[in-house]
């Protein structure tokens, strides 16, 4: 698939901004690179929260873009939260660490100039994914959009370490009479990058 | 009307107040539904009031269970209107808590 097709299917990306120190940031990232974080998520309600595990793939769409492509794997904890109020409507009170989900998101991640040792950058995009909090026997199908930032530092020549912060906010369509639900998480992670090429 | 639901679903919880069929359906207890506790009752055992917090009160029956505690027919509008404040023993003494009327 093309830069510019990968391009065009993502619907945002980020605000443009002062411009990057286009050299550095191509040869520092890469053309390609792959990266793992763990962190943790808040959610609450209908939205899962609790440790989370992400994987990158990075793909440089321009001198500041990259498509940023992850998978994010969400484990919460808590037992049953829903129940049915007088005017027998289910509801449902989860925490912030409850629940567990798993999404695949389509993000541009765009760098900005380097402040010292570390590079920030911003991110945008949408994502796709399955919600379950299993002693409701609650699921349904996620589609948040996602904004957040964060900082790159290079330790090594193709190896960076990353910390970042996300805000996805979005709608769920849940089953046992829930429908439609809004989804508002915040995550932090912070891991690993690795160059490709 | 909106106001209403929000209230609805902000005062009652698995603990204490939602609708039931049977335990599953709330954190502890169930009433079943019946002509005492219409659309069933959740709620959770105790041995005095301190064991049902601020809003509600520990009576005698199944063992001792809370109960919303009331003191019109009014403050009980938020269970449907099924419910009135009824006065029920509670542990040697009187109470009045929500239940059907």
């Amino acid at each position: 698939m093309s830069r510019r097709v990968i391009a065009l299917l993502l619907v945002a990306s980020p605000a443009a901004a002062e411009p990057a120190d286009t050299g550095t940031v191509a040869a520092d990232v890469g053309d390609q690179a792959i990266g793992a974080d763990i962190g943790a998520s808040a959610g609450g309600r209908v939205t899962p929260g609790g440790a989370r595990v992400q994987g990158h793939y990075l793909y440089q769409l321009s001198d500041q873009d990259w498509f940023d492509g992850t998978a994010t794997f969400t484990y919460g904890g808590g037992g049953a939260a829903c129940f049915r109020d007088r005017m027998n409507t289910f509801v449902c009170e989860h925490g912030i660490a409850d629940g567990r989900g798993v999404e695949i998101a389509a993000t541009v991640r765009r760098f900005f100039a380097a402040q010292g040792d570390f590079r920030p950058f911003a991110r945008a995009g949408i994502g796709v994914g399955i919600v379950n909090f299993g002693d409701d026997s609650v699921s349904g199908l996620a589609i948040p959009l996602h904004l957040g930032g964060g900082v790159r530092a290079s330790v090594a020549e193709s190896i960076a370490i990353v910390a970042q912060a996300d805000v996805a906010i979005g709608f769920g369509v849940l089953n046992k009479t829930l429908g439609l639900e809004p989804q508002l998480g915040l995550a932090v992670t912070a891991g690993a990058e690795f160059r490709l090429q | 009307m909106l106001a209403l639901i929000g209230c609805q679903s902000d005062d009652v919880s698995r603990r204490l107040g939602a609708r039931c069929d049977v335990t599953a359906d709330c954190a502890q207890k169930c009433l079943t539904p019946s002509g005492d506790w219409p659309g069933g009752f959740c709620t959770t055992a105790c041995t005095s009031d301190s064991d049902c917090g601020d809003s509600a009160r520990c009576i005698d029956e199944d063992g001792g269970v809370c109960a919303f505690a009331c003191v019109a027919a009014g403050d009980c509008t938020f269970l449907g209107s099924a419910y009135t404040c009824a006065q029920v023993d509670s542990h040697g003494g009187q109470a009045m808590v929500c239940r059907g009327g």
